[in-house]
């Protein structure tokens, strides 16, 4: 027996009916009401024939146009535990997967970060706790708590500027023409990747930090020299040749804490005073990157 | 010398370019119109420089463009430009992590498709188009020449752009995926202004209406592929020997010698000339070659 409808309780597995053409075409077609939708799909689960008609309605382009799209979507890949965070405290999906090609958030790179850290903190460990004796001059006392942190105080916010150097140097992007000849905001582009990779980098070096035999306050000390390096790096690469500037800003932090460390006072690099200039760093290249934003526009930028 | 067509969607206007002592293109200019302009020249002609200026990439130190009436030195007018443009470098580099479907969304993203059901779709269709639906899981570092040549065509492509800019996308690619190619061009919806350069002259002969030869920075010929080709009437020869005072000879697949000059050899027999014949009379009298 062939019915026009379902009937009035809906189908049920065995039941003797079937779909009519119209039904199944209103079905394929996505006309139906949400009540025939519902009566035809719980019919389809038992009744081949109908399965069999169906596919005469089906419009078979249509069909493989939504096959290819959802292997294109099973293709994607996921992004993991942190991209899931992001993306449920509001941050748009395609920022997010954008920064798949910043060098500098990929684990690889990440890895080697806190390698290098873990290196000179353990061996700022090593010489704090007697296990490696340290050449200090007589009549020093406070050398042997200070000075072993130089190397930690030069490398960690170097290796943060790194992270954010690779996330903005052309060089690090090898489809880097192509983000220049596209729509999306290059200015935009760039803090993103910029600012994840500081992100990133930050949370190694704090963690880095924390277990260096230094002062309590160190790892909160790092946060204002690192932003201001990195803000630096970026706003003098509105001046200059983007590797330059970054290079630049490395022998800005490196120079003063060579210079500090010969005279025994390394941590002064992360003191008040430093704190302040730090801050004015930050703030007077934040309005030049401000200012000369278009800059990242790169193309025709005369 | 211009390239006139009916209606100007792309025009340039005394482009020069140098790089240091080099000068890459030498006061150039050229009106383009829809349809498929071939831009035939050797390295160091200035191809990749001029297509990359009209990419909005590279910047001319003379010059002026006009892309769909809107003028590239305008920050806002060139973003309207971009969004309308297909891009295909000569080396497009990789992320070669990236799988195929993650590089075409990425690019995809970067052409202000962020919806995620119209990404996938448009990365679906362009992969279609390409014939890579199979390899949207495998990752670049993967893929053999040509499939990523295939796949940088592909990214070009997304967002149905209406000037579509390839610099020698037929390299790399076999036989069968060149004639692939020249039919996916010819298939394009909404007739795009479609530029490509390329050293194959049968690709010209085949797809292209319209041909401009760039020569040492300047543009040495414009016209259609039969113009070109009319320009070598009368000029090539077939022969059983060589003869040394034409500008060019080579034995060919019949072991006869085909001879490009003013002189008859000895012998010879006048024979139809090909675009490529063309393009290697005006090389030779650019002295380019």
């Amino acid at each position: 027996m062939t019915s026009s409808t379902p009937g009035p309780t809906g189908p049920v597995a065995g039941a003797d009916w079937h779909a009519s053409a119209d039904v199944l075409a209103g079905y394929a077609t996505g006309t139906a009401d949400a009540a025939v939708v519902w009566s035809v799909e719980a019919h389809l689960t038992s009744c081949g024939r109908c399965r069999s008609a169906l596919s005469e309605h089906a419009d078979a382009e249509r069909l493989a146009r939504n096959r290819r799209v959802l292997l294109v979507r099973a293709a994607l890949p996921e992004g993991g535990r942190v991209r899931g965070l992001l993306c449920r405290c509001g941050v748009p999906d395609h920022l997010l997967r954008l920064l798949a090609a910043t060098p500098s958030l990929r684990k690889s790179w990440l890895l080697s970060v806190a390698g290098v850290l873990a290196v000179v903190a353990g061996e700022a460990a090593a010489v704090r706790y007697g296990r490696i004796p340290a050449h200090r001059p007589a009549g020093l006392s406070a050398y042997q708590d200070t000075v072993v942190l130089a190397p930690f105080l030069l490398v960690a916010p170097l290796l943060v500027l790194a992270g954010v150097a690779a996330a903005f140097l052309p060089m690090f992007d090898p489809a880097s023409q192509l983000a220049v000849a596209a729509p999306f905001s290059g200015v935009t582009l760039l803090l993103v990747r910029a600012v994840s990779a500081l992100a990133a980098a930050l949370v190694v070096v704090v963690a880095a930090a924390v277990v260096v035999p230094g002062p309590g306050w160190l790892p909160v000390a790092l946060l204002l020299p690192s932003l201001a390096l990195c803000a630096f790096a970026l706003a003098a690469a509105t001046l200059m040749e983007p590797h330059a500037a970054a290079v630049t800003a490395g022998a800005l932090w490196a120079l003063p804490v060579l210079l500090l460390a010969a005279a025994h006072l390394p941590l002064l690099i992360v003191q008040r005073n430093a704190q302040l200039a730090c801050a004015a760093v930050f703030c007077a290249s934040a309005l030049v990157l401000l200012l000369r934003r278009d800059r990242f526009d790169m193309g025709w930028t005369r | 010398m211009t390239v006139n067509v009916r209606t100007a969607a792309v025009r340039a206007d005394g482009l020069s370019r140098r790089y240091g002592a080099t000068r890459a293109l030498d006061e150039v200019d050229l009106t383009l119109d829809r349809g498929i302009t071939g831009l035939l020249g050797p390295n160091g002609a200035g191809k990749t420089t001029l297509l990359s200026i009209l990419a909005t990439v590279n910047e001319p130190d003379a010059g002026r463009v006009s892309v769909f009436g809107l003028d590239p030195r305008n920050a806002g007018e060139r973003v309207e430009i971009r969004r309308h443009l297909g891009y295909l470098p000569q080396e497009l580099g990789y992320h070669r992590h990236f799988t195929v479907a993650g590089f075409l969304d990425y690019v995809a993203i970067l052409k202000e498709i962020t919806d995620r059901r119209r990404r996938a779709e448009e990365v679906a269709r362009v992969l279609a188009a390409v014939s890579l639906e199979r390899r949207a899981r495998t990752r670049i570092r993967a893929l053999s020449g040509g499939l990523r040549q295939r796949l940088g065509i592909a990214q070009a492509l997304l967002g149905q752009p209406d000037l579509l800019i390839l610099d020698e996308p037929t390299a790399g690619l076999d036989p069968e995926q060149r004639l692939r190619f020249r039919e996916l061009l010819s298939e394009l919806p909404g007739d795009p202004v479609i530029v490509l350069s390329t050293h194959q002259a049968d690709d010209i002969a085949a797809i292209c209406p319209t041909v401009v030869v760039l020569l040492q920075g300047r543009v040495r010929f414009g016209g259609t592929p039969s113009e070109l080709t009319a320009t070598a009437a009368g000029r090539v020869w077939a022969a059983a020997e060589r003869d040394a005072r034409a500008h060019l000879s080579w034995r060919g697949g019949d072991n006869r010698w085909r001879h490009i000059g003013d002189h008859p050899p000895p012998g010879a027999e006048l024979v139809t000339p090909t675009v490529e014949d063309g393009y290697l009379l005006l090389s030779h009298a650019a002295g380019a070659r």
